[in-house]
C-alpha cells in the first residue's frame, strides 16, 4: 500500500512556448483554464474520502447519543444486553470481537507468513504463480459464502472433529471445556483466520519480493539456508510491510460480519470457553439492526458501531504511523 | 571459532519449508472445499425457474430469485456508476497533484482507513443517513453504502496506478505543448488503463457480494421492485434470510443463490487478472 | 562498438589458436602452466566450465587458474561474461532456477559443482562482495556478526572480538566504533561496502570473490577499497571482476580477459597490460571497443 516511496514531482518546467509570456497572460489561455479546472474537479473529489470518514464519525456519534447519554460510561463496560428491560452494555460485543480477532490473528499471522515464504523463495515459478493466484482467489470469497460454509459444513466438522480433540487435550485449560456446539468463538476465530490470510500473505509476498535481489544473495552468499534468509535478512528488510500487512488483517478480522455471524451464535455473554458462543460488535449488529424498533435500542446498536468506527480507526492510524516510521529508519541508502 | 554443527541448521530450514508448502496446500484446500460443497449444495437450485421466477412462500414448491438477481445487478451498477468517476479523479488528484499537500497526505490516509472501514459500519451510516429521513428502507441506502465502500478503493488503485505510469512519460508529454488535464487523461490513463481496469473490475467484485452493508439499508423484498426508492431485492441479504430459515427448500434456494454469487465474484475476478496478463504478455 | 558486431567468428578462431583449445585434451591449460612456473599455488581452478541462462550458453570452455594469496582481475566489455563466471564460484547463481553450470571447478582440489559439495561449507570459504552495498537491515554490530552467528558458536565476548578484527580488517574500525548500534544502513556508500567486506571477512573465508566493488561509489570511498584490496592479499585469495581498467592494473597480480564467454587470455597483469598476446585484448584495453 504505502510501501513505494512518493514518486519525484514531476518538474514543472516552462513549456518551450511559455518562455516570455507573463503570469497573467498564460492564465487567461484555455489550456491553463482547463487545468485550473481539472485540478479543482479532482482535488474535490479526493476531499470527498475524507468528508465521508468524518461523516461517518460524526452521523454514528449523533445517532448513539441517546444510548451513550442514558448509560454513560457503564454502556462500554455492561455486560447487559436486555432489550426486553431496555438495557444496554457493549461488554460482551467488545470482548467477542477482541477475542474472535484474537484467535484469527494467531493463526492467520504465522501461516500467511509461512506462504509468502513458500511462494517467494521456495516453489518453482509456476507452482508460485498458481498457488499465489488460488490463495488470492480465496480473497474474493465473499463472506457471506464463507457463513454458508462454516454454518453448514465447517461447525459440524469442528463439533465432531476437532473440538473433541481439543476438549480430550487441551482440556484442562477453561478456553477448550464444554459442549462442542461447533458454533461458537473458536469456530468463528479459525473462518476469521482462513479469511484474512489471503489479505496478510498477499501484502506479505510482495513485500518479500521488495527485498532487493542482491541483498538476499548475500545473505546466500555468507552460507545462511532459506530460512536464516528469511528470518534475518527477509522479515527485517521488510517489517515495515509485514507490520502493515498484520495491522490490515487485524483490521478485517474485527470488522467481519456475515461468517462471523453465521457461526459465532450470537449470544450476549462472556465466557472463558472458546467453545461457548458469543458475538461481536458485527454480528450483534448484523443480526438486531433490522428487528429493533425502540429508538434506544437502536441508539445503542449504533453506539456498538461507533466503538468498532474508533477501534478500527485507532488500529489505521498506529498502522500507518508505524509504516511511515518504520519505513524512514530503514530505507536510508537504500 | 568452533563451527557449529550444520545439521540442526538444514533441519531447521527443512521443517519450515514443508511448513511453509503445508501453509499454502491449507489455503488452496480451503479454497477448494468451499467451492465444492457450493457447487455440490447450488447446482441443484439453479433451474430455469430460479432465474425467471419470484421466490415463493416456503412449504410451497418452484420458485426463484429473478427479482434478487436483478437486484443485485442494479445496486452493483448504480454503486459502480456513482464510485467510478469520483474515486477515479480523487486517485488524479493524489498522484500527480498531492506533492507537499497537506490534503492530499490526508485525503490518502483516509482512503487507507476507510478501506479497512467494516463495510456494516457503513451500512449503519447509510441507515442513519438515507433511511432515517426517509423512514423506509430503500434500495439508494443500499447504492451508497455500496458507493462508499468503492469509492477508496478506486481511487488508491487509480493513485498506485497511475504513479506506475514514468514520469518521462509524463514530462514528454508536457514538453509537446499539451495542458496537464489533456496529458493526464489522453496519455497517462491511457498508460495505466489495464491496471485501472482491473482495479476497477475487482472492486466491483468486491462490493456485488457483499452483503453486511446491504442488511439494513436496501434490506430485501420477495417482489419485483419498481425504483431504487422502495426496499430492494437482493441475492446476498436473501441468502442471509434463507440460511437462517428452518425451511429446507428456502435453504436450498440460499446455496443456489450462494453458487451464483460465488461464481460471478470469482469469473469476475479471475477475469481481471487475465486482463494484466494480457496485458504484460 | 561497431567493430564488435563482426567480432563473433574472429574470435572463435583466434581462441581455436590459444593453448585453451589444446587444453580439451587436458594437456595444456595456460594459466595452470604460468602459476606452476611462478611457483604458485592454484587455489581455485575452473576446468571445462560452461554456462547457460536457459537455452542460452553464456561461458564457453573456460579454463583459469587463480593463485593462491594473490588479486587476480576479470576484465572485458559487459556481457562477456565476467560477473557470471565469478558467481559460479559460490554457486549463488543456483538461486535461479534456469541457470546452470556444467564442468568441474576444484577449490583446493574438490569439485565444488559436484552437487555432494556442501553449499554452506563452499559459502563460508568463499565470501562475496556485491556491485552494490547490501547492508542488512540491522545494526553495524549485527552485520558483522551474521555470518559468525551461523557458522560458529561463541561466547559474546569473543563475538565482539572477532566483529571488531574484522571492521579493523575492513578498515572501518575508526568510522563506526562508536556507531555499532546504528542501522548498518545508515552508514555512507562507501562506508557500507566496507561493512560488508568486514561481513565476509568474519566468517574467515579462503577466498573473496569481488564483483565490481566499486561500481557503486565514489571515487575517494574507491581508492579506500582499492587499498583494502592490496593490505588483504597476503591472507585471502581474491578474485575482483571489474570494468575498470585502471583498477585492474592498480590492483591485480593476474588478469584474465573475457569476451563474449571465452577466455581469450589469462597471464600477470604486467605483460597484459603491457603486451597483450591477442589482438582482442590490446583493442580492449586501448579502449577500442568495451
Amino acid at each position: 500500500m504505502m510501501l513505494k516511496p512518493a514518486l519525484k514531482r514531476v518538474p514543472e518546467n516552462p513549456m518551450p512556448q511559455d518562455l516570455g509570456v507573463t503570469e497573467a497572460s498564460s492564465q487567461a489561455r484555455p489550456a491553463a483554464r482547463g487545468d485550473k479546472t481539472f485540478r479543482w474537479l479532482s482535488f474535490s473529489c479526493s476531499l470527498m474520502v475524507p468528508l465521508v470518514m468524518l461523516a461517518i464519525g460524526l452521523e454514528l456519534l449523533q445517532a448513539s447519543w441517546p444510548a451513550l447519554k442514558q448509560f454513560g460510561w457503564r454502556f462500554f463496560f455492561s455486560t447487559d444486553w436486555n432489550p426486553v428491560l431496555q438495557h444496554f452494555g457493549a461488554a460482551t460485543s467488545i470482548f467477542g470481537t477482541v477475542v474472535s480477532t484474537l484467535i484469527a490473528m494467531v493463526i492467520a499471522v504465522p501461516l500467511s507468513l509461512a506462504i509468502a515464504l513458500f511462494l517467494v523463495e521456495l516453489a518453482p515459478p509456476r507452482v508460485s504463480y498458481i498457488a499465489g493466484t488460488l490463495i488470492e482467489l480465496l480473497a474474493a470469497v465473499p463472506s457471506i459464502i464463507f457463513g454458508m460454509w462454516g454454518l453448514f459444513v465447517f461447525a459440524p466438522f469442528m463439533s465432531r472433529c476437532v473440538q473433541p480433540l481439543l476438549g480430550k487435550t487441551l482440556g484442562f485449560l477453561p478456553l477448550f471445556q464444554g459442549p462442542p456446539m461447533g458454533i461458537g468463538m473458536l469456530t468463528a476465530g479459525i473462518i476469521l483466520a482462513f479469511m484474512v490470510l489471503p489479505f496478510i500473505s498477499a501484502i506479505a509476498r510482495d513485500v518479500f519480493k521488495l527485498v532487493p535481489p542482491v541483498v538476499k544473495e548475500s545473505a546466500f552468499g555468507m552460507g545462511a539456508t532459506t530460512w536464516e534468509v528469511t528470518r534475518k535478512v527477509t522479515i527485517p528488510y521488510g517489517l515495515v510491510g509485514i507490520i502493515g500487512a498484520v495491522f490490515l488483517g487485524l483490521g478485517r478480522a474485527m470488522g467481519e460480519t456475515m461468517a462471523v455471524t453465521f457461526v459465532i451464535g450470537n449470544a450476549h455473554r462472556l465466557s472463558a470457553s472458546l467453545f461457548a458462543p458469543g458475538n461481536t460488535i458485527a454480528s450483534a449488529l448484523a443480526n438486531e439492526f433490522s428487528e429493533a424498533t425502540e429508538p434506544l435500542y437502536i441508539s445503542s446498536l449504533v453506539a456498538l458501531g461507533l466503538v468498532l468506527y474508533l477501534i478500527t480507526y485507532l488500529v489505521q492510524v498506529i498502522s500507518q504511523m508505524l509504516l511511515r516510521r518504520m519505513y524512514r529508519s530503514w530505507s536510508v541508502g537504500l | 571459532m568452533k563451527l557449529r554443527p550444520a545439521t540442526g541448521r538444514r533441519l531447521t530450514n527443512l521443517a519450515v519449508s514443508v511448513w511453509a508448502g503445508a501453509s499454502a496446500l491449507l489455503g488452496i484446500v480451503i479454497l477448494f472445499w468451499i467451492l465444492y460443497i457450493v457447487v455440490q449444495r447450488g447446482l441443484g437450485a439453479l433451474h430455469l425457474a430460479f432465474f425467471t421466477q419470484l421466490p415463493t412462500p416456503p412449504g410451497m414448491a418452484g420458485g426463484g430469485l429473478a427479482n434478487a438477481i436483478a437486484g443485485t445487478l442494479v445496486l452493483t451498477a448504480a454503486a459502480t456508476l456513482i464510485a467510478v468517476p469520483v474515486g477515479l479523479l480523487a486517485g488524479v488528484y493524489l498522484a500527480e497533484f498531492s506533492e507537499d499537500s497537506k490534503i492530499g497526505d490526508y485525503s490518502r490516509f483516509s482512503a487507507n482507513v476507510l478501506m479497512g472501514m467494516p463495510s456494516i459500519i457503513v451500512g449503519v451510516f447509510a441507515y442513519t443517513l438515507v433511511v432515517v429521513p426517509l423512514g423506509h428502507f430503500s434500495g439508494y441506502a443500499g447504492t451508497v453504502a455500496l458507493a462508499i465502500l468503492m469509492l477508496p478503493v478506486v481511487a488508491r488503485i487509480t493513485e498506485d496506478m497511475l504513479r506506475l505510469v514514468p514520469n518521462t512519460l509524463r514530462e514528454s508529454a508536457l514538453a509537446l505543448g499539451a495542458p496537464r488535464w489533456k496529458v493526464t487523461l489522453a496519455i497517462v490513463f491511457r498508460a495505466a488503463k489495464g491496471g485501472l481496469i482491473t482495479g476497477i473490475l475487482l472492486a466491483v467484485a468486491r462490493v456485488s457480494g457483499e452483503t453486511a452493508p446491504l442488511l439494513f439499508t436496501a434490506l430485501n423484498s420477495p417482489y419485483w421492485f419498481h425504483t431504487l426508492g422502495e426496499p430492494t431485492p437482493n441475492l446476498t441479504v436473501t441468502i442471509f434470510n434463507y440460511a437462517m430459515s428452518p425451511y429446507p427448500d428456502w435453504q436450498q434456494q440460499a446455496w443456489g443463490a450462494s453458487l451464483l454469487i460465488t461464481l460471478g465474484v470469482l469469473l469476475v475476478t479471475v477475469l481481471a487478472r487475465f486482463l494484466v496478463r494480457e496485458r504484460k504478455a | 562498438m561497431p567493430q564488435t558486431e563482426e567480432r563473433p567468428a574472429a574470435s572463435l578462431q583466434v581462441v581455436g589458436k590459444t593453448p585453451f583449445a589444446a587444453a580439451q585434451g587436458e594437456t595444456l591449460i595456460e594459466s595452470a602452466t604460468l602459476l606452476t612456473r611462478l611457483g604458485l599455488t592454484s587455489k581455485v581452478a575452473s576446468r571445462h566450465l560452461n554456462f547457460f541462462y536457459g537455452e542460452n550458453q553464456a561461458l564457453f570452455d573456460n579454463n583459469l587458474d587463480i593463485a593462491e594469496h594473490r588479486v587476480t582481475a576479470i576484465i572485458g566489455p559487459s556481457g562477456c561474461g565476467k560477473s557470471t563466471h565469478l558467481r559460479i564460484y559460490n554457486r549463488i547463481y543456483e538461486l535461479y532456477r534456469d541457470q546452470r553450470a556444467t564442468g568441474e571447478i576444484l577449490l583446493d582440489g574438490a569439485n565444488i559443482l559436484d552437487p555432494r559439495y556442501d553449499i554452506m561449507e563452499l559459502r563460508r570459504k568463499v565470501g562475496m562482495i556485491f556491485q552494490k552495498p547490501t547492508p542488512f537491515p540491522m545494526s553495524v554490530f549485527d552485520n558483522v556478526a551474521y555470518g559468525l552467528k551461523l557458522h560458529y558458536t561463541m561466547k559474546k565476548s569473543e563475538m565482539a572480538d572477532r566483529v571488531e578484527e574484522a571492521l579493523s580488517r575492513a578498515a572501518l574500525w575508526d568510522e563506526v566504533k562508536d556507531f555499532l548500534n546504528r542501522p548498518g544502513t545508515a552508514l555512507s556508500g562507501g562506508q557500507q561496502q566496507r561493512l560488508c567486506i568486514a561481513r565476509a571477512l568474519a566468517v574467515e573465508p579462503e577466498v573473496l570473490l569481488m564483483d565490481e566493488p566499486t561500481s557503486a561509489i565514489d571515487p575517494i570511498a574507491t581508492s579506500k577499497i582499492e587499498e583494502l584490496v592490496h593490505d588483504l592479499k597476503g591472507n585471502y585469495t581474491i578474485v575482483i571482476v571489474t570494468h575498470n581498467m585502471q583498477q585492474a592494473a592498480r590492483i591485480s597480480d593476474f588478469t584474465a580477459f573475457f569476451y563474449q564467454g571465452h577466455i581469450i587470455e589469462f597471464g600477470e597483469t604486467e605483460e597484459i597490460f603491457t603486451k597483450p598476446a591477442h589482438k582482442q585484448t590490446e583493442d580492449y584495453i586501448t579502449g577500442r571497443f568495451g
